[in-house]
């Protein structure tokens, strides 16, 4: 049977992964629904390593570079907090049913690396930055190269992501859409999120990215780089062919390669003619 | 007990339910009680080869089709489903054996290591290969029915017809999605089996496991436990589940309980029956439609299950609520290596619907009518015809029930209003339906199968028992006949009980489907109550019962599908807003509109609830419920994928009633949760239509078929 | 390893002895006896086994028994107890938001957790607080009726 472990201190879970292999449990809401698979009760002998009772995972804080929000950070808490920018509190509030944000995390999401996970594209299009920490030390790594694929991450046997920050940065204009199975406790077909930032009518920085619409976000900074460059003269026709080329979408139970790659570039088209 | 029986009354089953302490199925247990899973085909066709099961730790057991009576045969309609696979399985999920004991863990573990080797035969997994397969399923031409209606001459109108307008419309799956699961606990002890759970139909269960166990009538027992929502799900597939685990009990000696998973019971049970419908219609030179032809295909899946039933009605109501003299109607139920599809609100009348409907409103389009008018002069009225030729004798208030959703909803200015929205992007659209629903059993179904008998017993202390077989699945009808009893004997309504049916206590009054339960079985209340009235004051305990007689000056003729298929018809007007998003094609409705003739309403909010339930439920038939079979597997086969509407995708709904009783039902009341269903799938599928200008023809209509009908014009 | 976890269950202090990733649904049905809390689903979309944890809402299915412990959990049977309760059932049939019932404790978790929150919701705040909660019934409107009435009968009580 499992065995577990709920300590109340970071230090301390550092210590117990450094020399046992653990399952993280976050909020569990992905775990706890496949967790014949993960746990195997009575067959196994897994160690299960609970977040929740770790205080200092749960602190979301600024200050004039970064927004630090920790890993253990419900998603309920990342929809109601003001620190945290609104595209990103819309796509928590997109997520789920509101019981399930009462205990989802955002380390969860992270984690959980599914290529229709929610916050994960603002995340990318942000530039956020992920804190891994170890009894040894701790490292910082850009999201995109955290998550390497569906369900594969960058983390090791000791290492707990403990924090996101993301850096501060007033986007005058954003959107994130979200184009659901149904209005609530729906799945991603696709989704779509897009941060710009205008001076004097010059377009200063765009971010650009859309989720599950290929094994992991899809987000391009030389694309993105290419359109700050071109500025005012952009052809949106030409954006999205560019675009076109790196959405790759699949058919599935849940919408069709097509849709979502349609959707994604009209959604992208859309978001342009704001600029 | 008030002199206006429409007005509404507490529920007496819903304290319980709201404080937990009403026990389903999931909530009982028995002393010594085993679970049993089932062991499931992973293929779609084949021979199995062999079974190799794990040495079983003790306590534990596999009960398969040597644990059961030969034949091994289920009877439904048919006898041609084994309880467990003999040696051929026909669709993904088909039971090969249950394991049963203490713990489920260890159960999921034993059911991990069973080995079954297959021969694979090629599947029949759409209704073109059912048709022409050289391999059938069933039968010598891998129909379950093949049914041929007419009415009139349609030859002869061929040749008179000014227009002529033919379509092609499709319905997908859909899954009943109760909120309890299925479940069955079966108990063997003395000889006698008795069977406790979830279901809508007592005796199914009864006779189902006396054909099969061969046992004598008092050797088998089925009692009903509170039940978490039917829809048609708990008709027929319960008596499967029940004769599963009472092999398995007789086996064990001891209780043993099956309760489904949800993603178990979304991919492996009953459901909706896609359907293809052709419609040809011959229409004269005032744009009256003369003729029309119908090839209705329905897909069955594996088994026969209730699918000639479903086809018939499909058939019956394929003219919808207009008037047409001449018809040819040719329908097909097919089978395929598939989940069996089965019983479902409304039942085969909302394919039906769905084709009349729109077929309608694209003639009226293709020759520049005004929808709505087109309908109305083709209405059907009093004294005309069914598509089969029976009459229809009461007062048919469509026309008025029009008018009052047209007021209700704005509809003529939303129409116009709409259209220069959506000059400016805005796409939003409106679209009614009319519709019908043939209340009770198709046909002489009452008269020569059902024959349903009821009772009443006043006991000493004068309350009232309700005995019949009938049950409260969650719409009411517990509340209904202990309203139409008190009212009728004129007593409080606490005066009268109705206790969950137990087939040793209550008289066979038939299933509870198609409404009878308020028309047929309700009636037949009201009969025994009148005659209980007369004899209030003999000084003892009292039986009364009351036995179906046939409507006097009703005929019906089931092998030419001649005469009255139903004796009374409740109808109904639907009205639903939309609007869609313009780049990713979503529908948000926006609002919905109902009025109805259900006859005299037995409690006005329990109506209600019926009409909002019943919408929802079209709605998301209509929209986002989507289930795609590929290569035989379900892909939408979880509660993720397969996905019903939330308080978030469905708007407040306003409805409203008239009235036109009904001689023969108690108080006047007519047919009721079927109909609700059947008009809102229609109408929504003619909002997008309204909103995108393009035309509809299949549901679900999802974003994705939209987009490719916008960009490839198909 | 069976761990000993110790938790408020409706206002008593409870100990049970578990495996810590058994979920809190089972904890309450096999070893406590309480069935108000249903299995729908078994994913966290059904809303059937709702109940609160330090007064926030949750699926019991998806909650580990080990997470509990030393938390406050509330099931229907608990607040069966409440002047809540008695409001929020007596709404529940007055607007007839019971059919099946099979989702009905959970919706009436949920609606308790909404107002807790939020005394007075609007009808979008309901829609919102009831949408992990399927009725394949009722089509909702008749239970955000019910919270609605609830909400006014019981005002200054949440």
């Amino acid at each position: 049977m499992v065995k577990s472990y709920k300590p109340k201190r970071l230090e301390e879970a550092l210590q117990i992964i450094k020399n046992e292999d653990c399952i993280l449990f976050a909020g569990g809401t992905d775990l706890m629904v496949n967790r014949k698979i993960y746990f195997d009760d009575k067959n196994s002998d897994k160690k299960v390593l609970f977040l929740s009772s770790i205080e200092e995972l749960k602190d979301i804080s600024s200050d004039s570079n970064y927004i630090e929000i920790g890993s253990m950070t419900t998603l309920c808490s990342v929809e109601k907090n003001n620190l945290i920018p609104e595209a990103l509190r819309e796509a928590a509030k997109s997520m789920a049913s509101p019981s399930i944000r009462n205990i989802a995390t955002i380390g969860g999401n992270i984690c959980n690396a599914s290529p229709a996970g929610d916050t994960l594209p603002y995340l990318y299009a942000a530039q956020a930055t992920l804190v891994l920490e170890s009894i040894e030390g701790s490292r910082e790594v850009y999201i995109g190269d955290f998550i390497k694929g569906p369900r594969k991450k960058d983390i090791k046997k000791h290492e707990i992501l403990t924090k996101i920050k993301i850096p501060l940065k007033e986007y005058d204009i954003w959107e994130f859409r979200k184009v659901g199975t149904r209005k609530s406790t729906a799945l991603s077909k696709l989704s779509f999120t897009g941060l710009a930032k205008k001076k004097d009518g010059i377009l200063e920085d765009i971010r650009l990215s859309f989720g599950a619409v290929g094994p992991t976000v899809v987000r391009c900074r030389d694309y993105e780089n290419k359109i700050i460059e071109i500025g005012k003269d952009i052809k949106i026709p030409e954006i999205i062919d560019m675009y076109s080329s790196i959405i790759t979408p699949i058919d599935d139970q849940r919408s069709t390669a097509y849709y979502r790659k349609e959707v994604a570039l009209s959604l992208l088209s859309n978001f342009l003619l704001k600029l | 007990m008030g002199r206006d029986i429409a007005l509404s009354i507490r529920r007496d089953d819903a304290i319980a339910k709201i404080s937990g302490e009403a026990k389903y199925t999931c909530d009982v247990k028995f002393e010594n009680m085993l679970y049993g899973k089932t062991l499931r085909s992973k293929i779609a066709r084949g021979k199995i080869k062999s079974i190799k099961y794990p040495s079983l730790p003790e306590g534990y057991y596999i009960v398969d089709k040597d644990d059961v009576p030969k034949p091994n045969k289920l009877k439904i309609l048919k006898s041609d489903m084994s309880v467990f696979a003999q040696d051929v399985v026909n669709y993904v999920g088909e039971p090969i054996a249950l394991v049963v004991g203490e713990d489920k863990e260890i159960i999921d573990n034993i059911l991990s290591k069973i080995e079954v080797e297959y021969e694979n035969i090629q599947p029949i997994l759409t209704l073109e290969e059912g048709l022409n397969t050289k391999e059938p399923i069933y039968g010598d031409n891998n129909l379950f029915a093949d049914y041929v209606v007419e009415k009139g001459d349609i030859n002869e109108v061929k040749n008179r017809a000014s227009y002529v307008y033919e379509g092609e419309y499709e319905t997908g799956y859909q899954e009943q999605f109760y909120l309890e699961t299925q479940g069955i606990i079966a108990d063997f002890k003395d000889g006698k089996i008795t069977i406790y759970g979830s279901m809508q139909c007592p005796y199914y269960i009864k006779n189902a496991l006396l054909d099969f166990f061969k046992a004598d009538s008092d050797k088998i027992r089925v009692v009903q436990l509170t039940t978490g929502g039917g829809f048609g799900g708990k008709e027929d597939y319960p008596s499967l589940i029940a004769a599963q685990a009472a092999a398995a009990s007789i086996k064990c000696k001891r209780p043993v309980k099956i309760v489904y998973d949800r993603d178990e019971d979304i991919e492996f049970t009953t459901k909706r029956h896609p359907s293809k419908i052709k419609l040809k219609s011959y229409l004269d030179d005032n744009f009256k439609v003369i003729g029309m032809e119908a090839d209705i295909i329905l897909d069955g899946g594996a088994y026969a299950s209730l699918s000639e039933v479903v086809l018939q009605r499909a058939m019956f109501a394929i003219s919808g609520v207009y008037n047409i003299e001449n018809l040819y109607v040719k329908g097909r139920a097919v089978a395929t290596n598939k989940a069996i599809s089965g019983a479902f609100r409304g039942f085969g009348a909302p394919q039906a619907f769905f084709a009349i409907e729109i077929h309608m409103e694209h003639i009226a389009k293709k020759f520049n009518l005004n929808p709505l008018d087109f309908k109305i002069n083709n209405l059907i009225k009093r004294g005309d015809k069914s598509s089969t030729g029976g009459t229809f004798r009461d007062e048919i208030k469509l026309k008025e029930m029009i008018k009052r959703a047209e007021i209700m909803s704005s509809y003529n200015e939303k129409k116009s209003r709409f259209k220069e929205e959506r000059k400016e992007g805005k796409l939003k659209g409106i679209g009614m339906s009319l519709f019908f629903h043939g209340g009770g059993f198709t046909g002489s179904g009452e008269r020569d199968h059902i024959k349903a008998k009821v009772k009443l017993l006043k006991k000493i202390d004068e309350t009232v028992e309700i005995l019949i077989s009938n049950v409260e699945m969650g719409q009411g009808a517990m509340t209904t006949s202990r309203k139409i009893v008190a009212y009728t004997l004129n007593i409080p309504i606490e005066k009268v009980i109705f206790e969950n049916p137990d087939t040793d206590r209550v008289p066979d009054s038939g299933p509870t489907v198609a409404s009878r339960t308020t028309v047929v079985v309700g009636e037949l209340l009201r009969e025994a109550a009148e005659e209980l009235k007369n004899r209030w004051n003999e000084n003892e305990t009292l039986i009364v019962e009351a036995d179906y007689k046939y409507p006097e000056g009703y005929e019906w003729d089931g092998d030419k599908f001649k005469g009255d298929a139903y004796t009374s018809y409740s109808f109904g007007v639907n009205v639903v807003e939309v609007e869609v998003d313009s780049i990713t094609y979503e529908s948000t409705i926006k609002n919905v509109y109902a009025v109805y003739d259900i006859g005299q309403a037995i409690d006005e909010r329990i109506v209600k609830g019926q009409i909002d339930g019943g919408i929802v439920q079209g709605l998301g038939y209509a929209g986002i419920e989507v289930m795609e079979n590929k290569e035989g597997r379900f892909l939408q086969r979880t509660s993720s994928d397969y996905i019903i509407p939330t308080s978030k995708d469905v708007p407040y709904i306003y409805s409203e009633l008239l009235c036109e009783p009904f001689k023969y039902g108690p108080y006047g009341a007519k047919a009721l949760g079927e109909l609700t269903f059947v008009g809102s799938p229609p109408a929504y599928a003619l909002s997008v239509e309204d909103a995108l200008g393009l035309e509809i023809s299949n549901i679900p209509v999802r974003p994705e078929n939209i987009l490719e009908v916008l960009r490839h014009g198909k | 390893m069976e761990n000993k976890i110790k938790f408020i269950l409706n206002g008593e202090e409870v100990e049970v002895l578990c495996s810590p990733v058994k979920r809190l649904l089972d904890v309450l049905r096999d070893d406590f006896n309480l069935s108000g809390a249903k299995e729908g689903c078994g994913k966290g979309e059904c809303g059937a086994c709702s109940v609160l944890i330090d007064g926030k809402l949750i699926n019991s299915c998806l909650y580990p028994a080990q997470m509990a412990e030393g938390k406050e959990v509330l099931t229907i049977e608990g607040l069966k107890k409440s002047r809540i309760f008695e409001i929020l059932s007596e709404s529940f049939i007055d607007a007839g938001a019971v059919q099946c019932g099979f989702c009905t404790p959970g919706m009436i978790m949920a609606s308790y957790a909404l107002l807790r929150k939020n005394p007075n919701p609007t009808e979008e705040d309901i829609r919102e607080g009831l949408s992990g909660n399927l009725c394949r019934c009722t089509g909702y409107n008749m239970i955000i009726e019910a919270v609605k009435m609830a909400a006014k009968r019981g005002e200054g009580l949440w």
